[in-house]
C-alpha cells in the first residue's frame, strides 16, 4: 500500500462521499462550478445592486438592479431618483422579463428564398443592409420610438451620416395634443409635466394619471403625500375626476363627474368661467370672459356635458378658493378629434386657477425629433409611393399598433429592404426583410431624460445571454459599412464610448453610482397666454360611425399600449379594475346590457365605421349608458405569452386588437385620435368565459376594506388615543358607527424569548390599487403564472391581491339583492375600495391547527411559516384560512409553465415550489433573513425599516409599512396604534399581525 | 358383560357428508356454489370500472391534482365527498353486529354478517380517498407518527390526524370482528368442502371443532368486542364530522355535527344494506332466512334516522338565521338559492321526504318500494356531503374570492370507481364465504325444535 | 384408555349427560356443538372466561399509550402551532379514546386465541372424536373412561337419549 498515501486516500474517501450525498439528494446531479477567479465585487450568496432606468414607458423611472452572482433577478426602485422616488409599478416590476424572455432573438436573421426568417451572421446581414443603404440613400429612413437624449442624437448622427432620407419619431401614446395644446396656449412648442405635489384641488378631466399617464408611478406618490390624513387634519387633496367610465384613477377620486365622452373642454372652460366669475385668475382672465369663455355658461355646458350646472358651479367655486389647484388634461382614451382644443382648455383652466409655472410646469421648446403621428402618416404615404427602398425601425411596433386603416402593412410590402431591430420579435419585426437582434435594456447602456434637470443612466446588468448588439453598435456598424465616408462622419468608438461622450460634462463615475445626475428643474419663466387662445374651438368633437355607443379604448393598465402583453406577470395580474386577466372584453352598463340582453359574459358585436369586434361583454355599474369600453393592448399574434403560444396555439391572438375598430384616427391637427367611433353593438348570442378573478365586489359589511368619513376620524382623534370606541363611517352614510378595532396587541404573538414579532401595514387611503405590489411578489418570490386555461379555472397563484370592493356592501345586503358581477358600482359613485389581501401571519393561525403534519406553524418571530417539503397536500389550511391567502400547486407549475430561460430571473433565495405544495406570504422571510445574517454580522438587532418586503418597496403610494411591533418606536407599531388602524375581519379574532388603516372618505367638495 | 358392538373409527371420521346435514348448512353452503355468467358478467363490470378509476388515479398522480375540478376557493371536492360518503356506509356492520347484539335483538342474525362484510369494504374503499385526495400522495406517510431523522413527530391537534386513527382503528376492530364471527362457519365450509376450498378453510377456520371451551371464549370474545365497538362506531363518524365542525368556515362549524352525522351514516348504512341484500336474498332464494320481517325492521330504523336527519337539516337553519352572523346566514341562504340549490334540494327531498313513506306497514314490506326507497337514500345521503362541502367552501368569509366548483369527469369516473371496488370486494365475498352467519342461524334453529318456538322471533 | 362418543340432537341432554358424568369423577371430556350455547358453556369448567382479563388490559395499555403519545410528541419538539398550549389534553382525548379501542379489540382477539386455544391442532387434523357432522346439527360428547366403565358410560350416555354411542380410538 506504498502507493496510496494518506491524502490521497483522504480525498478519495472524500469523493466517494461526496458523489454519495450528490446522489442521495436529488434525482438529477448538478455541478456548482466556483469561479476560478472571483469578480472581486461579486461574493456568492450576496446581492449585488446597479443603478440603471426603466424602459417600459416614457416616464423613466430610476431602477436599482438587484443581480445575484451576475444575474438580475429583480428590478427596484432607486430612491434618489426624482421621478419614482424608490418606487416601481407593476410594468416596471415586469420589465426583467425581456431579458429572460423565451422569444428572444439570439442571431441575426434575412428573409431567404423560402420566404421565411433565416439565421445569418452579423457580417451578413450589416454588409447586405448597408449596401442596400449605399445603393439610394435617400430614399432610406428611419422610423422608431422615443429614445433618449444620446440615442436619438446617435440616430440623428447616422441618418446625417448615411444621407439618408430623414427619421421618424413615432410613439403610440406620445402626448402630441398637449405639445400642440401648450403651442396653442403659450406659444411655446413644448410639453408641460404637472407635479401634483402640495396641491389641494386636483381636477382630472381622464387622464388616467395612476395607470397609464405619463408618469404614473411620480403622480401617485405625490398625491398620496399631497393627500395624506396624517399630516392633513383638513383630509389634504381633494380629486375630482371628469370621466364617463370608472377607472382606476377615477376610482381614487373624492368626486366624479361622469360628463359626456369628448367634451371635457366644454366643462374646463365652465368651470374657468365659474372660477373666474368667483375671483381666481387675474384680468387677463377676466377678459377672456367676453371671449374664448363667451358662450360657456354653466347651464348650456351643462346640457352638453351632461353633467349638472349646480356641480359645475360648485367645482368651479371650489376651485376658485382652493390655494393650490391643478387640472390635468385627457389621456389616451379620451383624445377625440378635438384632443387639441380639449387639452388647449384644460391648460387655459390651469392657467385661470395660476397652475401653470408651479404645479403645471411648461419647459423651454423642446429639442430634437419629437413624436409626430402626422409625419408617420406621411411616412406611409412615401412608402406607399415607393419613395422608401430601406427602412430601418427601432423601439417600435407599428404594425400592431398602427390602425390598419393606414395601410402601414401594405406600404411595408413596397418597401424594398425593410430592417428591424428588436430584441424580442412582434408583428412588426415578423414583416421584416432583416432582423437586427438588440440588447435587451438590461444588457445594454443607454440614457434619458423624462423632463429638465432629470438626465438618467441605464447600465448593463448582466453579460448578455445571445449573439446580440446593442442598438447603438449595430446602427454605427451598418453605418461604417455603408461608405467611407459615413464611417468618417460618424463618432468614433463604441456606443459606450459615445454615450460616455455625452456625459463628459458630468462625474461619469458618480452618475454611474447615482443612476444619473438630478438638478432641480429650471424654473419655466411665467408664461402669458398666448393670443391663439382664442383661436380654441372648443366644441362636440366629431364622431364617425353609425352607433349609438362612443367606443373608449382605453390603454390597459398594465399593457399600455399592447408593450406589455408579452410579459407573463402583465397579463396574469388581473385588471385593477375589472380583475379580468389574459383577455380583451367590452365594458357595458347594466343599462346597456338589457337594452341588448346580454349578461356578464356573453359576447357582444361591437361595429364601428372601421371594423368590427367580438368581445365578452363585462357589465359593470361605473359606465355611463352611452358608452362602451375596450381596452387596448391585446390582440397580438407574435409573442409566447402576447400571442395564444403559451397555450399551444401559437400565431393565434390573444384577445382583440381594438385598433382594428378604430380609424387612422386623425384629429384636425393631426394628431393621434383614440375616442372617434360611434359604435354598434349587437348580441352574437354566444357566451365566451374570460378568466376573472373577482366576481363578487360586495364585502356585505364584513369590515374587510373599511373606510372612516372625515367627521369620524376627528372624534377618534379626541377619543381616549387608543382609537377604541371610533365608529367606521361608511362612504355611502349609512354606516351606524361600529367598532373596528379588537382589543388585543398583535405584538403578543410571538415566541416569549423572540426579540421580534414582525407585522406590516397597509395604509388603504393611499393604496390606489395599481397593482405594483402584485407584480413584486410575483417577481421576488418566484411564484408560478399559471396562463390562460387555469386562470380561467381561478387557479392563479398570487401570494398577494388586490381586492376591489363597492362601499361596504350592507345597502345591497339589506336590499337582499346578490348580485353575481363585479357590478355594483354606480356611476358617480367613488366609494371603492382597493384592499390589499395577502397572509395576515395570524397570531393564532386557524391554518396551522388543522395542519396534520405541521407543514405550516408559528415561527418564533411571529410569521406563519409555510415547510414547503413537509406539505402534503391536504389542503385543509386553505380551507380553514379565512383570507383565502393560500395557493396550491394544482400542477408543477414552474416546470410546465416557466419557459428557458426564464428560470435564469428566478430568485435564488426563495425555494420553487413544486406539484401538490401549499404556498403564501411570509412577509419576504428571506429578505428577514438576509436582514438579520447582516445584524449578527454587526452583532446588533435589525433596525426598523431595514427590511423592507418586496411589496413595501415597489409601492409608488408607499402605502405598506413594515417592521417589529416589539419595538414601540417603530413605524409599523406606530402604524398600529393608528386611530384608522383595524384588522380584516376582526370577529373571527384570529389575532392578524397586518394592520389596515381605512380609507378616508372625504366627502363631495365644497365649493 | 358384552361391549358394545366397536364402530369403526373410520365410519365416525369420514362419511363424505352424513345424509340429512342441516338445511342451513345446505341452503346457504349453496351460495357458494359455482358462479353463474351472470355472477361473472357483474364482477366484469364492476371489475372495468375499478380499474379505469386505477388508471385516472394514476394520471392524476401524474399529472397532478388539476385535472380535477377544484379552484379557489373550494380546495375539497368530490373526493373528500365521497370519502365521507363510505365512511358513512361502513356504520351499518357493526352497529347492527354490535349494538344490536347488546340490545339481544335476535333478528339482527340474518343481516349482520353480510352488514359487517360491507362495513370491511366501505371502509377500505373511504380509506383509498384520503389517499386519492392529497396533492402528494407519494408523501402521505407523513401523516404517520414514525420516528424519522428530522426529529419531526405530527400534530395530534388536527382533525385530520383523528381521522387517521379513527380510520385505521374502526377498519382494524371490523375486520377482527368480521372474522372471529366467521371462524365457526368456515370450520362448516371446511368440513364440507373439497380441493382448494379446502385447504383455504382449514387455514382460516383455526381448527375449530366447536367444543364447548372454544364456544365460550367465543362468546365472551364477542360480547367484549361489541362493547368495544359500540362507541367506536359512534366516535367515528363524530370524528370524521369533526373535519368540519373544528373549522371556521361558515356552514362547517356547527356542535350538531357530530350526532348529526352519526345518524346520517346510519341511515345511510342502512339504506346500503337494504340496497344490497335485497337482490342478494333474491336472487339466492334466501328467503327462508331473510325474512320480509328483517327489512321491515331495517325500514323503521331508516325512518327513525330519516326523521334526525331531517331534524338536523331544519336545526341548521334555524341556528343559522337565529346566531344572526351574517357570514353564517348567507352561506345557508345560498345552499338553498345559491349555485348549489338543485344538490341541496335533492339532499332534501331524497334523505327527509321520500323515507317518511315508511310510515306505511304496505310500503315497508313491499320489497321493491324498499329497494328503491334505499336507492333514493344512498343518492340523497352522498349529495348531502356534497352540499355541506362544497357549497359551504363556496361562500366563505372573503366575498371577492367565493367561487364556484364543479366536478370533472376524472373526479366523476374515480367516485364511480370506488363503487366498482366496493361491489367487487363484496361479490368475491358472496362467493368464499357464508354471507348469513350460518352458527348463529342454527342456534335459532336447534332452539327452535328443541322448545318448538318459531325462528328468528 | 377407550373414549366413547355419545352423539345428540340437543344441548340440554349433552350438558345433563356431562354433569352426571362429572359427578361420578370422569374429569376427561369434550363437548362438540354446533353452535354456541349457554348451557354448554359452564359445564367443563365454571371458572368465567379469562379472555375479559385480556380486553381490559389491553384497553388500560390503549388508553395510556394515547396520551403519553401525544404529550410526549408535541413536547418532544415544541413547535408553535395555531397559539395552542403544547399539551392539550382535551384534544389529545380524541386520540387516546381509539387508541383504547383499537388495543381493547387487539387484546381480545388475542385472548381468544389463547384461551380458545386456537388455532387447534396441526393443520388440517382434527381430534379423533369430531366429525362433520358436529358442524352440521348433532352434539357430541367424548368421555375417557378406563376398560370397566365402559359399560356404565354407555348406558348413562343412551339414558340421556343420545341418538348413538361409540367407541373411539380403541
Amino acid at each position: 500500500m506504498s502507493e496510496l498515501d494518506r491524502r490521497d486516500f483522504l480525498k478519495l474517501v472524500g469523493v466517494g462521499a461526496g458523489s454519495a450525498a450528490a446522489a442521495g439528494c436529488s434525482d438529477h446531479v448538478e455541478k456548482l462550478i466556483p469561479y476560478v477567479v472571483q469578480p472581486e465585487e461579486i461574493t456568492p450568496g450576496n446581492a449585488v445592486f446597479y443603478a440603471s432606468t426603466c424602459a417600459e414607458c416614457p416616464a423613466s423611472c430610476g431602477l436599482h438592479v438587484r443581480t445575484r452572482e451576475g444575474r438580475p433577478v429583480k428590478l427596484e426602485g432607486n430612491p434618489d431618483h426624482p421621478i419614482n422616488r424608490g418606487r416601481l409599478c407593476a410594468r416596471g416590476q415586469s420589465g426583467i422579463g425581456r431579458t429572460y424572455h423565451p422569444d428572444r432573438l439570439q442571431r441575426p436573421q434575412k428573409r431567404g428564398a423560402s420566404g421565411e426568417l433565416e439565421d445569418t451572421t452579423w457580417e451578413e446581414a450589416i454588409a447586405l443592409v448597408a449596401a442596400e443603404i449605399a445603393k439610394a440613400p435617400q430614399k432610406t429612413q428611419v422610423l422608431g420610438g422615443q429614445t433618449g437624449p444620446t440615442r436619438g442624437q446617435l440616430i440623428d448622427d447616422f441618418v446625417g451620416a448615411v444621407g439618408a432620407g430623414g427619421r421618424t419619431v413615432y410613439e403610440p401614446f406620445a402626448q402630441e395634443a398637449l405639445r400642440e395644446a401648450a403651442r396653442a396656449v403659450f406659444g411655446i412648442e413644448t410639453v408641460p409635466h404637472f407635479d401634483l405635489s402640495g396641491a389641494d384641488l386636483v381636477l382630472d378631466f381622464g387622464s388616467d394619471f395612476l395607470e397609464s399617464g405619463p408618469s404614473p408611478t411620480e403622480h401617485a406618490g405625490q398625491l398620496a403625500d399631497a393627500r395624506a390624513v396624517d399630516t392633513h387634519d383638513d383630509g389634504g387633496a381633494r380629486v375630482i375626476a371628469v370621466s364617463p367610465r370608472l377607472s382606476m384613477t377615477v376610482s381614487n377620486a373624492d368626486e366624479w363627474l361622469s360628463a359626456r365622452a369628448g367634451t371635457e373642454g366644454i366643462l374646463a372652460l365652465a368651470l374657468a368661467r365659474v372660477a373666474i366669475e368667483n375671483g381666481a385668475g387675474d384680468d387677463s382672465h377676466r377678459a377672456l370672459l367676453g371671449g374664448l369663455l363667451a358662450d360657456f355658461d354653466a347651464a348650456s355646458a351643462a346640457k352638453k356635458t351632461d353633467v349638472p350646472a349646480e356641480s359645475i358651479e360648485r367645482v368651479g367655486r371650489a376651485l376658485a378658493k382652493a390655494k393650490s389647484a391643478v387640472a390635468l388634461p385627457p389621456g389616451v382614451a379620451l383624445s377625440s378629434r378635438r384632443a387639441i382644443d380639449t387639452t388647449g382648455a384644460v391648460l387655459v383652466l390651469n392657467h385661470v386657477i395660476g397652475a401653470v409655472g408651479s404645479r403645471v410646469q411648461v419647459p423651454p421648446a423642446s429639442a430634437g425629433a419629437q413624436p409626430s403621428y402626422r409625419e408617420t402618416l406621411a411616412l406611409i404615404q412615401a412608402m406607399d409611393a415607393g419613395n422608401v427602398s430601406v427602412l430601418l425601425l427601432h423601439d417600435a411596433n407599428p404594425a400592431y399598433s398602427i390602425p390598419g386603416t393606414a395601410g402601414f402593412r401594405d406600404a411595408l410590402e413596397k418597401v424594398g429592404l425593410v430592417v428591424a431591430f428588436a430584441s424580442l420579435p412582434d408583428e412588426t419585426t415578423a414583416l421584416a426583410d432583416v432582423v437586427i437582434p438588440t440588447h435587451s435594456a438590461l444588457e445594454s447602456w443607454d440614457d434619458a431624460q423624462p423632463r429638465p434637470g432629470v438626465r438618467s443612466i441605464a447600465q448593463p446588468t448582466l453579460r448578455p445571454l445571445y449573439d446580440t448588439r446593442s442598438f447603438g453598435d449595430a446602427l454605427l456598424d451598418i453605418g461604417r459599412a455603408v461608405s467611407p465616408a459615413a464611417s468618417g462622419a460618424l463618432p468614433t468608438g463604441s456606443w459606450r464610448n459615445v454615450l460616455e461622450a455625452a456625459w463628459a460634462d458630468t462625474d461619469w463615475t458618480a452618475a454611474l453610482a447615482r443612476g444619473g445626475v438630478f438638478t432641480d428643474a429650471p424654473a419655466g419663466e411665467p408664461t402669458a397666454l398666448s393670443a391663439d387662445v382664442a383661436r380654441l374651438e372648443v366644441v362636440e368633437p366629431k364622431f364617425t360611425g353609425s352607433g349609438s355607443h362612443t367606443l373608449i379604448a382605453f390603454p390597459h393598465g398594465f399593457l399600455y399600449d399592447g408593450r406589455g402583453a408579452n410579459l407573463p406577470w402583465l397579463q396574469e395580474i388581473p385588471d385593477n379594475v375589472t380583475k379580468v386577466a389574459w383577455a380583451s372584453w367590452a365594458e357595458i352598463s347594466p343599462a346597456t346590457a338589457e337594452s341588448l340582453g346580454v349578461e356578464h359574459g356573453d359576447v357582444i358585436g361591437v361595429e364601428t365605421s372601421a371594423g368590427r369586434l367580438e368581445l365578452t361583454a363585462v357589465v359593470r355599474g361605473g359606465l355611463r349608458d352611452d358608452v362602451v369600453a375596450v381596452p387596448q393592448g391585446q390582440g397580438h399574434t407574435v409573442g409566447w405569452w402576447a400571442s395564444r403560444a403559451d397555450e399551444g396555439a401559437p400565431g393565434e391572438a390573444r384577445g382583440v386588437n381594438v385598433l382594428d375598430a378604430l380609424p387612422a384616427g386623425v384629429d384636425e391637427r393631426g394628431g393621434r385620435a383614440w375616442l372617434t367611433e360611434k359604435a354598434a353593438l349587437s348580441n352574437t348570442g354566444r357566451s365566451r368565459r374570460i378568466p376573472t378573478q373577482q366576481t363578487h365586489d360586495n364585502q356585505r359589511g364584513r369590515q374587510i376594506a373599511e373606510s372612516i368619513s372625515l367627521v369620524a376620524l376627528a372624534e377618534a382623534a379626541h377619543g381616549d388615543g387608543h382609537g377604541d370606541g371610533h365608529g367606521g363611517g361608511h362612504g355611502d352614510g349609512h354606516g351606524e358607527a361600529h367598532e373596528i378595532r379588537e382589543p388585543f396587541d398583535p405584538a403578543d404573538d410571538a415566541h416569549a424569548d423572540s426579540e421580534y414579532r414582525w407585522g406590516l401595514g397597509v395604509d388603504l387611503d393611499r393604496c390606489t390599487g395599481c397593482s405594483a405590489c402584485v407584480a413584486a411578489c410575483y417577481v421576488e418570490n418566484n411564484v408560478p403564472v399559471v396562463g390562460e386555461t387555469e386562470s380561467l379555472r381561478v387557479r392563479q397563484m398570487a401570494w398577494l391581491r388586490i381586492e376591489r370592493y363597492i362601499g361596504d356592501g350592507e345597502p345591497e345586503l339589506r336590499a337582499g339583492r346578490e348580485r353575481m358581477g363585479p357590478n355594483t358600482e354606480s356611476v358617480g359613485d367613488t366609494d371603492v375600495r382597493h384592499a390589499v389581501m395577502m397572509c395576515q401571519q395570524c397570531g393564532s393561525a386557524p391554518c396551522e391547527s388543522v395542519c396534520p403534519v405541521i407543514a405550516t406553524y408559528h415561527s418564533e418571530d411571529g410569521l406563519n411559516g409555510m415547510i414547503y417539503n413537509r406539505c402534503i397536500g391536504t389542503r385543509y389550511c386553505a380551507n380553514n384560512c379565512p383570507y383565502k391567502v393560500r395557493r396550491f400547486n394544482y400542477f408543477d407549475n414552474q416546470i410546465t409553465k416557466w419557459p428557458e430561460p426564464m428560470r435564469l430571473g428566478l430568485n435564488p433565495d426563495v425555494t420553487v415550489r413544486g406539484q401538490g405544495v401549499m404556498e403564501k406570504c411570509t412577509y419576504c422571510v428571506q429578505r428577514i433573513a438576509e436582514a438579520r445574517q447582516v445584524a449578527k454580522n454587526e452583532n446588533r438587532s435589525i433596525r426598523d425599516g431595514e427590511v423592507v418586503t418586496a411589496c413595501q418597496q415597489a409601492c409608488p403610494t408607499q402605502a405598506i409599512t413594515f417592521g417589529n411591533l416589539r419595538d414601540p418606536e417603530s413605524a409599523v407599531s406606530k402604524q398600529a396604534e393608528n386611530k384608522r388602524g383595524y384588522h380584516a375581519l376582526h370577529v373571527l379574532n384570529t389575532r392578524p399581525g397586518t394592520t389596515y388603516l381605512a380609507q378616508v372618505d372625504r366627502g363631495e367638495v365644497e365649493g | 358383560m358384552a361391549p358394545p358392538p366397536a364402530m369403526p373409527v373410520a365410519d365416525a371420521m369420514r362419511p363424505a357428508l352424513p345424509d340429512g346435514d342441516s338445511q342451513a348448512n345446505r341452503d346457504l353452503l349453496r351460495v357458494m356454489e359455482k358462479p353463474s355468467l351472470g355472477y361473472f358478467g357483474l364482477l366484469g363490470i364492476t371489475l372495468l370500472a375499478m380499474h379505469v378509476a386505477g388508471a385516472l388515479w394514476a394520471l392524476m398522480v401524474y399529472l397532478g391534482l388539476g385535472v380535477a375540478g377544484y379552484t379557489h376557493p373550494i380546495f375539497w371536492g368530490a373526493y373528500i365527498v365521497t370519502f365521507v360518503f363510505w365512511v358513512g356506509i361502513a356504520h351499518a356492520g357493526t352497529l347492527i353486529s354490535a349494538i344490536l347484539f347488546l340490545f339481544r335483538a335476535k333478528w339482527r342474525n340474518a343481516i349482520n354478517r353480510g352488514a359487517e362484510a360491507m362495513t370491511v369494504f366501505a371502509v377500505l374503499t373511504a380509506a383509498q380517498f384520503l389517499g386519492i385526495h392529497v396533492g402528494r400522495m407519494w408523501k402521505s406517510y407523513f401523516i404517520l407518527p414514525y420516528p424519522n431523522q428530522r426529529g419531526l413527530w405530527v400534530n395530534f391537534k388536527s382533525p385530520l390526524m383523528w381521522d387517521t386513527f379513527a380510520i385505521s382503528t374502526y377498519a382494524t376492530i371490523s375486520i377482527v370482528f368480521f372474522y372471529i364471527g366467521l371462524v365457526p362457519d368456515l370450520a362448516i365450509a371446511r368440513d364440507r368442502a373439497t380441493g382448494w376450498r379446502k385447504v383455504l378453510y382449514t387455514a382460516l377456520a383455526l381448527g375449530w371443532q366447536g367444543t364447548s371451551r372454544q364456544w365460550k371464549s367465543h362468546s365472551r370474545s364477542v360480547l367484549h368486542l361489541s362493547g368495544l365497538a359500540t362507541p367506536l362506531v359512534l366516535s367515528v363518524h363524530s370524528v370524521v364530522s369533526w373535519d368540519f365542525a373544528m373549522s371556521i368556515v361558515p356552514g362547517w362549524h356547527a356542535t350538531i355535527f357530530a350526532p348529526y352525522f352519526v345518524a346520517g351514516a346510519i341511515f345511510s348504512g342502512f339504506a346500503m344494506v337494504l340496497t344490497v341484500m335485497i337482490p342478494v336474498r333474491r336472487i339466492y332464494g334466501l328467503e327462508r332466512y331473510i325474512t320480509d320481517y328483517h327489512f321491515e325492521n331495517m325500514a323503521r330504523f331508516i325512518l327513525l334516522t330519516s326523521l334526525i336527519v331531517g331534524y338536523a337539516y331544519a336545526i341548521e337553519y334555524f341556528v343559522a338565521w337565529y346566531s344572526a352572523v351574517e357570514p353564517e346566514q348567507t352561506s345557508f341562504w345560498l345552499r338553498a338559492f345559491g349555485p348549489y340549490w338543485i344538490s341541496t334540494w335533492t339532499m332534501i327531498i331524497c334523505n327527509a321526504v321520500i323515507p317518511q313513506l315508511l310510515w306505511f306497514k304496505k310500503i315497508r314490506t313491499h320489497i321493491p318500494s324498499l329497494f328503491v326507497i334505499s336507492t333514493f337514500v344512498n343518492i340523497g345521503m352522498w349529495f348531502e356531503r356534497y352540499v355541506i362541502i362544497i357549497s359551504g367552501l363556496s361562500r366563505e368569509y372573503d366575498p371577492a374570492v367565493w367561487g364556484v366548483y364543479t366536478p370533472t369527469w376524472v373526479e366523476l369516473a374515480i367516485v364511480a370507481g370506488s363503487f366498482g371496488f366496493f361491489a367487487t370486494l363484496f361479490l368475491i365475498f358472496l362467493k368464499l364465504f357464508p354471507v348469513i352467519a350460518i352458527s348463529e342461524i342454527k342456534e335459532l334453529e336447534i332452539h327452535a325444535k328443541a322448545h318448538g318456538a318459531g325462528a328468528g322471533s | 384408555m377407550p373414549s366413547l362418543l355419545g352423539v345428540f340432537e340437543a344441548p340440554e341432554p349433552v350438558a345433563d349427560a356431562a354433569t352426571r358424568l362429572k359427578n361420578r369423577g370422569f374429569s376427561e371430556m369434550e363437548i362438540y356443538s354446533p353452535a354456541a350455547f349457554e348451557v354448554l358453556d359452564d359445564v367443563l369448567d365454571e371458572k368465567p372466561s379469562r379472555v375479559r382479563i385480556y380486553t381490559l388490559i389491553g384497553g388500560l395499555l390503549g388508553v395510556v399509550t394515547g396520551y403519553t403519545l401525544t404529550i410526549w410528541m408535541a413536547n418532544d419538539w415544541p413547535i408553535m402551532i395555531g397559539g395552542k398550549p403544547f399539551s392539550s389534553i382535551p384534544i389529545y382525548t380524541v386520540i387516546a379514546f381509539e387508541l383504547t379501542i383499537l388495543f381493547g379489540g387487539l387484546a381480545t382477539l388475542i385472548g381468544l386465541l389463547v384461551v380458545g386455544k386456537l388455532p387447534y391442532g396441526s393443520f388440517g387434523k382434527t381430534d379423533e372424536a369430531y366429525s362433520a357432522r358436529f358442524s352440521g346439527e348433532e352434539f357430541g360428547l367424548v368421555v375417557e373412561c378406563s376398560d370397566r366403565d365402559v359399560a356404565e358410560v354407555d348406558a348413562l350416555l343412551r339414558s340421556h337419549d343420545a341418538k348413538e354411542v361409540s367407541l373411539v380410538g380403541a
